[in-house]
């Protein structure tokens, strides 16, 4: 059963939560079953429920492309944020790691609930701005982290 | 002396034949072969790698390095990956310089 206890509904009263959740639909996936993919066209955002997502982007190594890990996601939190940004297309691959629950939320609904319920769509798009202002932060530090080794690598 | 002189006539005489006689013929010989020697030159220099003595292939790099199997190389990575990410989070909880450029266990970012 579904829980205000998610990142995206930090903030939002119950019943909006749960009429939130109400526009989704649940959807179970097998371990190593690929719940979206890259580049592909995010018409949903996902809430895991239950179980764990490994978000990877492809690299060449050993002469063919292999997933690497890039971040994980656990249940309470948002996934597929792409569904409500534009392009609207997906930037990672997600798949499950193990057997997962999570439910689809429609970027049509939720945009349709938010104008009917401003107050609200601002709570759900101030969590979205966090997670989304989170990951930006992260990278940019690992992006960092790794320009001071190339420069060091150069130096010596 | 007559005798003498008679043939040392003959003998310039000849001399001097067989000089005309070297010199045109190796006169119309020496411009054909100039043709054909710097055809066949070229021909050669063609086929001939401009920096003979050299390596045309790149460097290579001296010391050898370790072949890696694919499953450690990928176990590695992810190993790598989730270390810079908890670093990262760690500079992001607590920002300073220190934090930014702290050492991680990862055997990549050596």
């Amino acid at each position: 059963m579904p829980t205000i206890d998610q990142d995206l509904f930090r903030g939002l009263g119950e019943d909006d939560a749960a009429r939130i959740l109400g526009l989704g639909r649940p959807i179970r996936l097998a371990a190593g079953q690929e719940l979206f993919a890259l580049g592909a066209d995010a018409g949903d955002v996902y809430l895991v429920e239950r179980g764990h997502l490994a978000l990877t982007l492809p690299m060449h190594v050993g002469g063919r492309d292999q997933d690497i890990l890039v971040e994980e996601r656990k249940a309470g939190q948002i996934v597929g944020w792409s569904g409500l940004i534009a392009p609207h297309r997906f930037t990672l691959k997600a798949t499950a790691q193990i057997e997962t629950d999570v439910r689809a939320l429609p970027r049509a609904a939720l945009l349709a609930y938010f104008e009917q319920h401003p107050a609200a769509g601002y709570t759900v798009m101030r969590n979205l701005a966090s997670a989304v202002g989170q990951r930006l932060q992260v990278f940019q530090a690992m992006w960092l982290r790794e320009m001071q080794r190339v420069v060091e690598l150069r130096a010596s | 002396m007559v005798m003498f002189l008679m043939i040392l006539c003959m003998s310039l005489f000849g001399l001097a034949l067989t000089a005309l006689a070297f010199g045109a013929a190796t006169g119309t010989l020496r411009q054909d072969d100039e043709i054909r020697l710097d055809e066949v030159v070229d021909e050669r220099l063609a086929a001939v790698p401009e920096r003979f003595f050299v390596r045309d292939d790149a460097p290579r790099p001296t010391v050898a390095m370790p072949k890696v199997p694919l499953e450690v190389l990928l176990t590695q990575i992810d190993r790598h990956v989730r270390l810079e990410q908890a670093a990262a989070e760690s500079f992001i909880n607590f920002p300073s310089r220190e934090s930014l450029h702290g050492r991680t266990l990862s055997p990549l970012a050596h």
